[in-house]
């Protein structure tokens, strides 16, 4: 690590422990002193490979290998916009496949091949998928949840215990506290000898701290991670819930049946009280009406059934109708014979 | 002689039998029976590893149905033999008794640098040039260019393996390494790859702690035990150091350049290849369009980068697009390497958990989890690929491709911890990258959850109940047990004061005190007068050890003790010390007596044994606690506290005493044995100290013993010297630490053995 040199000036970190090396978009790292000098007026070329660089974009070098640390950025940039999770795909493979596109693409970036081509892939990329990118942005995949959980769990964990011992250390110290005080007042209100009254008081010391040892440290109690209902708390998209998708239909709209009765209209049951037609119908006994029957539905059945068809006319059908209505009219005049 | 143990007859290859041998075998079965995992704590010396065997050959013989396998797992080759001597010797008898030999086949396992007979490797000393030549000649692609080309090379052992090894199953019996050399010198076969492929219908399979632990490894070697096999841990004091061991990883600098230079060669040879056989690559990359596992059906020899513990439907699906094509996951490795490097680049300390690290690293290289995740496994696809004949010069790359896997597949139970430089050295930059497991359940739970009986065991696993605790299992059952003695042969003492009664101890803020040095070096000094033979002392550690004895010189200390024994030093030096040890235990021999002055947590504290006059007393000069200003250290008693309730101060106390207790339990290696403990420090004596000792030195720390000068303590070992140097002989032992069958079987003993069954068995409420 400490062997690494500015390529322009041929300084190390041992000859300058205070210098920083800085890259630019190519890669190519040179230290910062170099670039106060080749970039006094904010833009110069790059002195490994000539191109031309800007100094606002220099930044410090984190990684020792300068092709990692160009990757570095084309990978962030370009996860940027490949976000998708693997809930976003119907299978594993077309995930896995996914996944590789991107290795490919910057990896092809990152070494030079194709860059144009690639370029124009990832445009038309973002292109198609502009929503799903945006939104994916503010989301995390499971593994990241699960990590940011047990961080949050961790810390949680190391704060009940400190808790737990400034507890401990505060009820020691009152305790020690009140023990003297004790001792002193019996001291000089008992009437026993001193070194009796110094005896009984360590035996009691010693008492206290047995009984203090044997309790044992109580186990951290565990967090509470889940509601009653089994959810787990804080996790925004838990595995109980797959995402569901959306099915694109009309909505439904309730239109009141129409019957065509071929027939006078039945009166409605307002009029078949007033116009007296239960007149003549058995009063519904208590066992009917508790099966749902009333005087009237009877009724109205009856006069339905006697309305309905009263208008029919028969119309020939074009083909083999001529069977059909042999059979048919015996029984339209079967019916009116049973009205009149 | 034959026992019956709780209705299954055992065969016990010796005429007499420990009590507490006897109520191992009891405790073990039960816990087979229950088909659940066990602890149990027996001191060195008595007969652990015949009993196991004893027992679980039995129940394989008797119940072949309900267990079908034994996995034993130890930690250095050395005792992978002993074992198999063990098993050797249990076979005889089975055939003394019963006429005929067991069909059972045994299998030691070990790496390929124990196994490989092939004549132009067999002089390496270095494991990882071994496997990487082994992977340059038995990997398929080698094999396949073979065929067109004879002069690339091939390992002819393993061609004649594989063309007539792999169907005849292995003979029964049981194979040590050497064993296995032999047969597979004999019959031209690879020894290595031989057992690799008959451990699968071993009934008796006996390894090095890794093969199970170290997922990278278990995923090779053992993917394919059956659940009811019975798994064995010995000497498992140290298991959950072990266990974060295997999933920890270390990056500096060193491992950075050489993953660079890695990265270079992988992108030159992809040019290469994509210009000369693209093919190949389009190949690989339909192959991992449609999922990882296809890429994974390879050969055996091939897998030299399995991945560590990824859960099986991740390695279902299928890899990750932006890592799909070789170019853009060299890229990818390279992007992953620049972070890491500006991670490093930082001047002050960093503590961090995985999650933060991952947020971090998709903020500054838009590298996701998901990736990472798979990064270890299309590595080691790539390089199939690639063909790579050596592999062993990518081992740095491989860590870091582990440690992306690593950190993105657990997010709890981890830490990452960058330390810009080593402490002792705070001028010098030296970045080190500590990927550490906090959590010693993570890398054994697969053993407990796939094997349904698993046995932890050791001479000292006191206090049991924190190894369950730890390593996250429920046993079905608990025992320690003690050592039945004919007479009192240890004599554990608590030193805690010199003779100008001046406290000793090697707290921190004493120990550099000129009065503590000088009373821990009169002590040593009086030792070395009264006791014979050898006497080892133990530091805290390294630097301690050294600034002690450069006081100890300038107070004339040394002389005084060179004028009775003669002085060796452990040093951090693997060779050095085992010069020492060779002379040390010369001088013991011829009589001249040696005192070795080692280090606690040191290799001689863990595997070296004093029995008999090597190690007549032992001295603990302080309380060898870890060193706890360790960031890692910290970290994770950290979460110990969090997550399993475990004081800070329980473990680091719990850590130092099993330390010291593995220490003094060196010099007793048996019931002939005797030898004297030490415990030189006033901390020894309180309580919470004493308590996690193992019950078997427990029980002989009387009252009387525990606060002790230094003129007290020489005066009662002298005592008991004079006492142990009484003649001793087999028939004191019978019938009290000792049995036959009768008396096992006569009914007071079994009233005694039950008495002390119900001491052992520890509450498990």
């Amino acid at each position: 690590m400490e062997e690494q040199s500015c390529p322009r000036c041929g300084t190390n970190k041992y000859r300058n422990p205070n210098m920083k090396f800085l890259v630019n978009v190519c890669g190519h790292s040179i230290c910062d002193n170099c670039v106060e000098v080749l970039f006094v007026r904010g833009s110069a070329a790059c002195p490994a490979c000539k191109i031309p660089l800007r100094r606002t974009n220099f930044r410090i070098q984190f990684f020792e290998d300068s092709s990692v640390e160009k990757e570095m950025d084309i990978r962030k940039k370009i996860l940027r916009d490949y976000n998708k999770q693997e809930e976003d795909f119907p299978t594993l493979r077309a995930y896995n496949d996914y996944l590789e596109d991107i290795e490919t693409t910057i990896f092809n970036l990152a070494n030079g091949v194709d860059v144009e081509e690639t370029k124009k892939k990832i445009e038309q990329y973002k292109k198609e998928n502009k929503d799903t990118i945006r939104k994916n942005q503010s989301k995390l995949s499971r593994d990241e949840e699960l990590i940011e959980a047990l961080i949050e769990e961790e810390r949680e964990l190391q704060e009940s215990h400190r808790n737990d011992m400034k507890q401990e250390e505060t009820k020691e110290k009152t305790r020690k506290i009140q023990n003297k005080e004790a001792l002193i007042d019996e001291l000089m209100f008992s009437e026993a000898p001193a070194n009796y009254i110094l005896a009984s008081h360590k035996a009691e010391v010693a008492r206290q701290r047995e009984d203090e040892e044997e309790e044992a440290p109580s186990l951290p109690k565990a967090r509470t991670t889940m509601f009653s209902s089994g959810i787990r708390v804080g996790q925004q998209r838990g595995d109980t819930f797959p995402s569901t998708v959306p099915i694109e239909a009309a909505l439904y709209i309730y239109s009141p049946l129409s019957i065509q009765y071929c027939g006078p209209d039945v009166p409605d049951t307002p009029a078949m009280l007033q116009n007296g037609y239960l007149n003549h119908m058995r009063e519904a006994s208590q066992a009917d009406r508790g099966g749902g029957y009333e005087a009237k539905v009877g009724c109205s059945r009856a006069v339905q059934e006697a309305l309905c068809g009263l208008f029919y006319t028969y119309q020939e059908p074009e083909s083999q109708a001529q069977e059909s209505s042999s059979s048919s009219s015996p029984s339209s005049s079967h019916m009116e014979m049973e009205i009149s | 002689m034959k026992i019956n143990i709780d209705g299954l007859l055992v065969y016990f290859p010796y005429d007499y039998i420990y009590p507490e041998q006897y109520l191992y075998m009891v405790e073990l079965k039960k816990s087979i029976d229950a088909q659940g995992h066990c602890v149990v704590e027996m001191p060195s010396g008595t007969g652990k590893t015949i009993s196991l065997l004893a027992l679980i050959v039995a129940y394989l013989q008797q119940n072949p149905l309900d267990v079908t396998k034994l996995i034993y797992c130890t930690r250095t080759i050395l005792e992978v033999d002993k074992v198999v001597e063990e098993l050797k010797n249990l076979m005889n008898y089975y055939e003394k008794e019963t006429g005929v030999y067991p069909n059972v086949l045994s299998l030691a396992l070990s790496s390929r640098k124990n196994l490989c007979i092939h004549p132009q490797l067999q002089g390496m000393r270095e494991g990882k040039v071994i496997d990487g030549r082994c992977y340059g000649m038995t990997a398929s692609f080698v094999r396949e260019k073979h065929k067109y080309d004879p002069n690339v090379p091939v390992c002819d052992f393993y061609e004649e393996f594989d063309a007539q090894g792999k169907d005849i199953p292995i003979p029964s019996g049981i194979y040590s390494l050497d064993d296995l050399k032999t047969f597979g010198a004999e019959k031209g076969w690879c020894p290595y790859f031989l057992a690799r492929h008959s451990i699968n219908h071993a009934q008796i399979i006996i390894y090095s702690y890794y093969y199970l632990l170290d997922p990278k490894i278990a995923q090779a070697v053992s993917k394919e035990l059956s659940k009811n096999s019975v798994v064995v841990f010995d000497e498992a004091h140290n298991i959950d150091n072990q266990c974060i061991e295997t999933m920890s990883v270390k990056i500096n600098k060193r491992t950075i350049e050489k993953s660079e230079n890695s990265i270079e060669a992988l992108q030159t040879s992809l040019e290469r290849i994509r210009t000369e056989d693209s093919s190949r690559l389009q190949n690989e990359y339909e192959r991992l369009v449609e999922g990882l596992r296809d890429a994974n059906m390879s050969r055996e020899t091939d897998v030299v980068l399995a991945n560590p513990v990824l859960p099986d439907e991740i390695l279902q699906e299928a890899v990750p697009g932006n890592i799909r094509n070789g170019e853009h996951f060299v890229r990818f490795l390279k992007r992953f390497l620049e972070y890491i490097k500006t991670r490093l680049r930082i001047s002050h300390v960093v503590s961090e958990s995985p999650a933060s690290f991952l947020k971090d690293c998709k903020q500054k290289v838009c590298i996701e989890r998901k990736p990472l995740r798979f990064c270890a496994e299309r590595l080691a696809s790539l390089m199939r690929t690639l063909e790579f004949s050596d592999v062993s010069d990518f081992s740095s790359l491989t860590l870091i491709a582990h440690f992306a896997t690593l950190v993105s597949t657990y997010t709890t139970g981890f830490n990452l911890i960058i330390e810009p430089f080593d402490d002792r050295t705070p001028t010098i930059p030296n970045p080190v990258l500590h990927f550490v497991c906090l959590d010693a359940s993570i890398a054994i739970k697969p053993v407990f959850e796939r094997f349904q009986t698993v046995v932890i065991t050791s001479g000292t696993l006191s206090p049991l109940d924190m190894y369950p605790k730890i390593l996250d299992f429920r046993p079905v059952n608990m025992a320690s047990f003690t050592m039945t003695l004919a007479r009192q042969c240890i004599c554990p003492m608590i030193v805690s004061r010199g003779n100008d009664q001046v406290a000793i101890s090697s707290k921190f803020e004493s120990r550099e005190d000129i009065a503590v040095i000088r009373n821990y070096g009169n002590l040593l000094v009086e030792l070395s007068a009264s006791v014979p033979d050898g006497v080892v002392a133990f530091f805290t550690s390294y630097v301690y050890m050294e600034s002690v004895i450069a006081s100890w010189y300038e107070q004339g200390i040394i002389d005084n003790i060179q004028k009775n024994k003669l002085l060796f030093i452990e040093t951090q030096d693997a060779m050095e010390t085992s010069l020492a040890l060779v002379n040390y235990q010369k001088a013991c021999d011829n009589g001249r007596g040696a005192v070795l002055l080692s280090v606690a947590r040191g290799k001689v504290s863990e595997g070296i044994d004093f029995d008999h006059h090597y190690g007549r007393c032992v001295v603990m000069f302080g309380v060898p606690y870890v060193y706890t200003q360790s960031r890692i250290l910290k970290a994770r008693l950290e979460y110990m506290r969090d997550h399993y309730n475990i004081r800070e101060n329980d473990f680091l106390t719990f850590d130092a005493m099993r330390h010291a207790a593995q220490c003094v339990g060196r010099a007793l290696r048996g019931k002939t044995d005797y030898g004297i403990m030490i415990f030189a420090d006033k901390r020894f004596s309180r309580m919470d100290k004493r308590g996690k000792l193992p019950k078997w030195i427990q029980e002989h720390l009387k009252d009387g013993v525990l606060n002790l000068s230094t003129d007290e303590a020489v005066q009662l070992s002298k005592h008991f010297l004079r006492q142990m140097a009484q003649p001793f002989k087999q028939e004191d032992q019978l019938g009290l630490s000792l049995l036959t069958l009768e008396q096992l079987q006569s009914e007071d003993m079994q009233k005694k053995i039950e008495e002390k069954a119900q001491h052992a068995e520890y509450d498990l409420t």
